[in-house]
């Protein structure tokens, strides 16, 4: 499938600092890209330069075919939630943005409005439409903030901490939301610290360290690639003296779950080890997004 | 783009009826300082004096002064304030480009702009007592003016988007927009933004003299002519602004 997104060789310097060195990302219709990265790392600078708002020092962005920053009419594509902006007015309702945002993205009036509606009704804005942006909670201004990106049915969606400050309500919420744009076709690039959002709703993983995209994987094989051979094992009761002797002797770590690192054969030694003892649990060991993201940026 | 032009005069129309006091207070305000000057020219010429048609052409110029402080520097004001609340960004993400933007979102601002002259000038008739003739032909030099001020707005404008905080210069440029419109609409000063406009404006408003088709001509080839210098170097800044990641932030 030809990608909706596409960066190649994006490079940004800010005087003598190296922002983003070679970045190339491609985002396909129906996925979630978790692009992540510890502040400073580069994420903002790239999803800046993806949306058109700024412009590289070297390498090119197409969106649908289109350069973003020669022709602005490419942007009717796309729908940014900013980090660090309000993204929407304070003097203005829900209502009255997204009409505006609506129109100012290309949309005839009659239609921003009736998609306005449909949108707060959506995602349970209804009741607040017609009260000011300021006197929302943060989580609704943020709903709004989502909303506003989403107004003119954008084919592809640049969020950066989309669920930032929400409670935990909303942010399920809005990641049900997000997973639901992703399988009716949006592409969408998702910049987050939180990793358990981003390990929930990805497709594929690409970490950006020190400006550089260090690693990019599909999120199971990644996952799987730095879980490895680890097996936990849980037992009913506690383990006699004898039996701890021979789980030790076979490298068998831990005090209960105990862990156990090798492949599928070698477990059943440690099986035939503890027979005739009740097991509660045997699982092979699963690596979370937390692990794998700490090990890449401590070993870039 | 007609869309856009009604969501913008919209949302300034939304503006003025949820924060009337803003209209309110600049109305009070521009007021006052006229008032408190034509006071005090009255003290100094002494109790007798009789400013005869100076007066109204002096008003005439005061009022369009008004009128082109809106055009001038609502440009850098919005983006000053929308770079401090943090919607910059999502404007410029506008399929329609930032500059078409801002030229409907200035012509959708003229209702606005053109109830507070009117405002003020009712105000200041009363408090004063001069008279305007009032011809319809008037709006035409006044036009030529505005795209003028929409000119030097966008030159400002630049400014603003390129640094933010440029309202010492906005304040103290003020005073020169003062001088462009008294100024002669003649000879060289014909060449200066403004001038040829608000001095034919003056004319028809203060003395009730004809439009002059060769003058109103004069006055909107420098409207234009200003209006492209300030567009082309507000084009410059968008670059510059991108380039150097000016756009978010204040």
């Amino acid at each position: 499938m030809e990608p909706l997104l596409q960066a190649r060789g994006l490079v940004k310097r800010f005087g003598a600092l190296t922002a983003v060195r070679g970045v190339n990302l491609a985002l396909r219709p129906g996925e979630v890209l978790a692009f992540l990265g510890k502040n400073g790392a580069g994420k903002t600078t790239t999803v800046k330069m993806l949306s058109g708002l700024l412009l590289p020092d070297e390498g090119e962005v197409r969106l649908l075919g289109r350069d973003p920053f020669q022709d602005p009419k490419a942007l009717r594509h796309l729908g940014a939630v900013l980090e660090g902006n309000r993204n929407v007015y304070w003097r203005l309702t829900p209502l009255e943005n997204l009409v505006y945002f609506g129109v100012a993205r290309g949309l005839r009036l009659k239609e921003a409005q009736k998609r306005a509606l449909a949108l707060l009704e959506a995602y349970g804005l209804r009741e607040k439409a017609h009260t000011e942006v300021r006197h929302l909670s943060r989580g609704m201004q943020q709903k709004l903030a989502l909303l506003q990106a989403l107004i003119h049915d954008p084919e592809v969606l640049l969020l950066d901490e989309p669920t930032l400050g929400l409670d935990v309500e909303t942010a399920l919420l809005v990641r049900e939301r997000i997973r639901a744009l992703a399988q009716s076709g949006k592409a969408i690039l998702l910049t987050t610290h939180q990793l358990e959002v981003a390990e929930a709703l990805a497709d594929r993983i690409a970490i950006i360290h020190r400006g550089e995209v260090v690693l990019e994987e599909e999120k199971g094989a990644l996952l799987a690639r730095f879980a490895g051979d680890h097996y936990v094992l849980e037992l009913e009761g506690p383990v006699p003296e004898g039996a701890l002797a021979r789980l030790r002797a076979l490298g068998v770590e831990g005090d209960g779950p105990f862990l156990f690192r090798g492949d599928g054969k070698a477990l059943w030694r440690v099986l035939e080890a503890l027979k005739p003892l009740p097991l509660k649990r045997v699982a092979k060991a699963e690596a979370d997004l937390l692990e794998v993201f700490l090990k890449v940026v401590g070993h870039a | 783009m007609l869309d856009l032009f009604l969501a913008e005069f919209w949302r300034s129309l939304l503006y003025l009826r949820r924060y009337p006091l803003e209209l309110l207070g600049a109305v009070v305000t521009l007021s006052l300082i006229f008032y408190f000057l034509f006071l005090g020219a009255r003290f100094l010429a002494g109790p007798g004096a009789e400013f005869g048609g100076r007066l109204e052409a002096v008003l005439v110029g005061y009022l369009l002064w008004t009128f082109t402080l809106s055009a001038y520097n609502g440009l850098s004001f919005g983006l000053m304030e929308e770079a401090q609340t943090g919607t910059l960004e999502q404007v410029f993400l506008t399929p329609y480009g930032p500059i078409p933007l801002f030229l409907v979102r200035n012509l959708a601002g003229l209702l606005s702009q053109g109830l507070l002259v009117f405002l003020i000038a009712l105000v200041l008739m009363a408090l004063t007592g001069a008279r305007l003739a009032f011809a319809p032909g008037v709006i035409l030099p006044c036009l030529a003016v505005l795209l003028g001020g929409y000119g030097l707005g966008f030159a400002m404008g630049s400014l603003a988007l390129l640094y933010k905080r440029v309202e010492q210069l906005l304040g103290l440029s003020q005073f020169l927009l003062l001088f462009l419109l008294q100024a002669p609409g003649t000879g060289p000063f014909a060449l200066l933004p403004l001038a040829p406009g608000a001095a034919l404006a003056r004319r028809m408003l203060a003395e009730g003299a004809p439009l002059d088709p060769s003058a109103l001509g004069l006055a909107f080839l420098n409207g234009l002519a200003y209006l492209g210098v300030g567009l082309f170097l507000f084009r410059r800044a968008v670059y510059r602004a991108k380039r150097l990641g000016l756009l978010h932030g204040y």
